[in-house]
């Protein structure tokens, strides 16, 4: 009869068990939260956490682990190997930077936890055939493809670059040689700079002696203003200002209007466009956090979406790849499906928006089905 | 290109180096210390210089006649509080002491004013003069270099014609014969530091317009400092002032005409040739300490 009544006991509990495995799913986040990205960092933990807000909403259940990595790739790794080992999470989101997510996905197939990138741009993340790695945003090539395939129609001829010495200048830049080489721009400039000078002068004096038609521009936050500030005392006034990303797309930069008016740039979101939600989602975050939210936070809302949605159905690792893998999503970052293309895995071919700052505001210009403004060309002051 | 452009940038931006080269050398040769919070001390000054333009809409040159006073008072009681306790030890706890409070320093400024830099806009920020020739002078940087100018002038009348600039110079020369004559040393020691976080501040404010500001900026001038300190002759004031223009005319000269990648490489074998054939620097004692 004991016997009996125990096993009853036993059987309730496996029942109940499972019934408190229906309940939060484990997923990891990596992010920059201090260190020199932590602006940026912020714009991605509050993505991600009004993501999870509306799953709340919609009945999802979540538990999220959030570790911070300061910028630092052996962080990342860590981060990540304590995430799966220790926390038993099934999916990763993170981590930002492309120097972290790069080291980070190299592991992710040895652990067979599927990682989510949502916003690091370096090419090599998904060109390397990882199983379990997937990337939402685009790769760094498309920031210059997008921004040439929008002065197109306007023949440009020659073009000079100014780039930061570091692993996104240099690699943003080789890319847009071979989309210059492709559109026949011959290049008259070549200018890498050390970050944090005072004076850019001689280097912006000698890309103003080769008069370009297109000035191509990497760089990140404070040194954008710099450098325009300082184009525009010696007097560079080439046709376009074409700023890949980063720097040229903050709100700090667009406050410098006397500088910054009419300076293209690239982004992966903007709340203008008509994806599903985008212009609530703008709105919404920047009552929440009174800020204009970043594409970074639209790319950790819409990773952070997709992964817990997806993991929720999944339940395990591996279920949880083969469903991301088939999957198709369609929100705030328009269509998204993890795809093998070119020399791609598991990426999102995402089509990045071309913006023009006009009269202090981000205007979407290109591709044309997005924008309501239209791009003005050539630059003046 | 005209040779006459980076050539007057170079001069230009070199003033403000210079600036900050000055207030570490005077510092040395006062109280045979190297400070290496001088880089967090001119953080300081682009802050306040930030502030009051920002807060108490007082434009960032004119906002120098609240800071330098306000600087040396800070630099005044750091140097009662903490550096004289070090003075007469070994150089290694010195260092490490300047580098503590500059780290308290920049650590402090992360914490209340965050790593988002800041920019200091004001209505002259990108304007410049245009010369015949095609080249163009900053109206920021060539108005911080006059005031370098202005306050190099004053800083040499007072150390050559003050009794307290000639105790200061006695004490820079022979610490225990000043005090053998009467001059009270610890006294001098606290005035020169105060003056030398005068002139970091200052250097700090008069380079806040044309560049950003940000808890960390000081560091990449602590080294320049430190450099033109060394070039110059450690403890030579005129020696700091020379240094500074010739740092900033080799880096505009090597940007434009080799690449700016290579301007820090020049910069360091200049500096390196100059300690080989006088390993005193340009300007310094012979036989010195």
């Amino acid at each position: 009869m004991k016997k009996k009544f125990l096993s009853v006991v036993a059987a309730a509990m496996l029942v109940f068990s499972a019934l408190v495995q229906a309940a939060p799913v484990k997923i990891g986040f990596i992010n920059s939260i201090t260190g020199k990205e932590a602006q940026i960092g912020e714009n991605l933990t509050n993505g991600a956490l009004m993501a999870l807000e509306d799953l709340r909403a919609k009945g999802i259940q979540v538990e999220l682990i959030k570790e911070d990595d300061g910028g630092d790739p052996k962080n990342a790794l860590a981060a990540y190997e304590k995430l799966v080992t220790r926390d038993g999470v099934i999916g990763v989101v993170g981590p930002y930077t492309s120097g972290c997510a790069n080291v980070v996905a190299s592991r992710a197939d040895q652990y067979q936890v599927p990682l989510l990138v949502p916003a690091a741009a370096k090419e090599e993340i998904t060109m390397k055939g990882y199983k379990f790695v997937f990337r939402l945003n685009a790769p760094a090539n498309v920031y210059s493809k997008v921004l040439m395939d929008a002065v197109k129609v306007f023949k440009p001829k020659t073009i000079a670059y100014v780039y930061a010495a570091t692993d996104f200048g240099v690699s943003t830049v080789k890319t847009a040689q071979e989309n210059a080489l492709k559109m026949g721009l011959k290049e008259v400039a070549n200018e890498k700079y050390q970050q944090g000078q005072p004076d850019y002068r001689p280097s912006l004096s000698k890309v103003k002696a080769a008069n370009p038609d297109l000035v191509f521009l990497v760089s990140y936050d404070a040194d954008a203003i710099l450098l325009m500030r300082q184009a525009r005392e010696i007097g560079l006034t080439p046709k376009a200002f074409l700023g890949a990303g980063a720097g040229y797309t903050t709100a700090q930069f667009a406050q410098q209007t006397d500088i910054s008016n009419l300076v293209v740039s690239a982004t992966q979101w903007t709340d203008d466009v008509n994806w599903p939600g985008a212009a609530n989602f703008g709105l919404r975050y920047k009552t929440k956090f009174a800020k204009d939210p970043s594409y970074h936070a639209a790319c950790a809302y819409e990773a952070m979406r997709i992964m817990v949605e997806t993991a929720s159905k999944a339940r395990s690792a591996v279920k949880l790849r083969s469903a991301l893998k088939t999957g198709s999503w369609n929100g705030i970052l328009g269509p998204v499906k993890f795809e093998d293309y070119g020399s791609f895995t598991n990426q999102n071919n995402h089509s990045m928006l071309v913006q023009q700052l006009q009269n202090g505001k981000y205007e979407t210009v290109y591709p044309a089905q997005f924008s309501k403004k239209r791009l003005v060309y050539p630059f003046t002051r | 290109m005209s040779f006459l452009q980076p050539l007057l940038s170079g001069i230009l931006t070199g003033g403000v180096y210079a600036l900050a080269g000055i207030g570490m050398s005077l510092v040395f040769g006062v109280m045979n210390i190297s400070n290496f919070a001088h880089g967090d001390l001119m953080m300081l000054g682009m802050y306040m210089a930030y502030f009051a333009f920002t807060l108490l809409h007082i434009d960032p040159y004119l906002s120098l006649v609240l800071i330098i006073p306000t600087a040396f008072f800070f630099g005044f009681m750091l140097e009662k509080l903490f550096i004289n306790r070090v003075i007469h030890h070994p150089h290694q706890n010195q260092i490490l002491l300047t580098i503590g409070l500059g780290l308290i320093m920049s650590n402090t400024a992360l914490l209340a004013f965050t790593s988002d830099p800041k920019i200091l806009t004001t209505t002259y920020s990108s304007s410049a003069f245009n010369l015949p020739g095609d080249i163009s002078i900053s109206l920021p940087l060539l108005l911080s270099f006059l005031i370098t100018c202005v306050i190099i002038s004053i800083l040499y009348l007072f150390l050559a014609k003050t009794s307290t600039g000639m105790a200061l110079r006695a004490t820079s020369q022979n610490r225990e014969a000043a005090q053998l004559m009467g001059i009270n040393v610890a006294k001098m020691s606290a005035i020169a530091f105060g003056i030398g976080t005068a002139l970091a501040a200052t250097a700090g404010a008069l380079i806040a317009p044309t560049y950003y500001i940000h808890p960390l900026a000081g560091h990449s001038f602590l080294l320049k400092a430190f450099t033109i300190c060394v070039l110059g002759g450690l403890g030579s004031v005129v020696g700091a002032g020379v240094g500074g223009i010739i740092i900033g005319v080799v880096e505009a000269m090597s940007s434009t005409y080799l690449s700016t990648d290579w301007k820090d490489v020049i910069v360091f074998v200049l500096f390196l040739a100059v300690l080989l054939l006088r390993l005193e620097g340009l300007f310094g004692k012979k036989g010195g300490r």
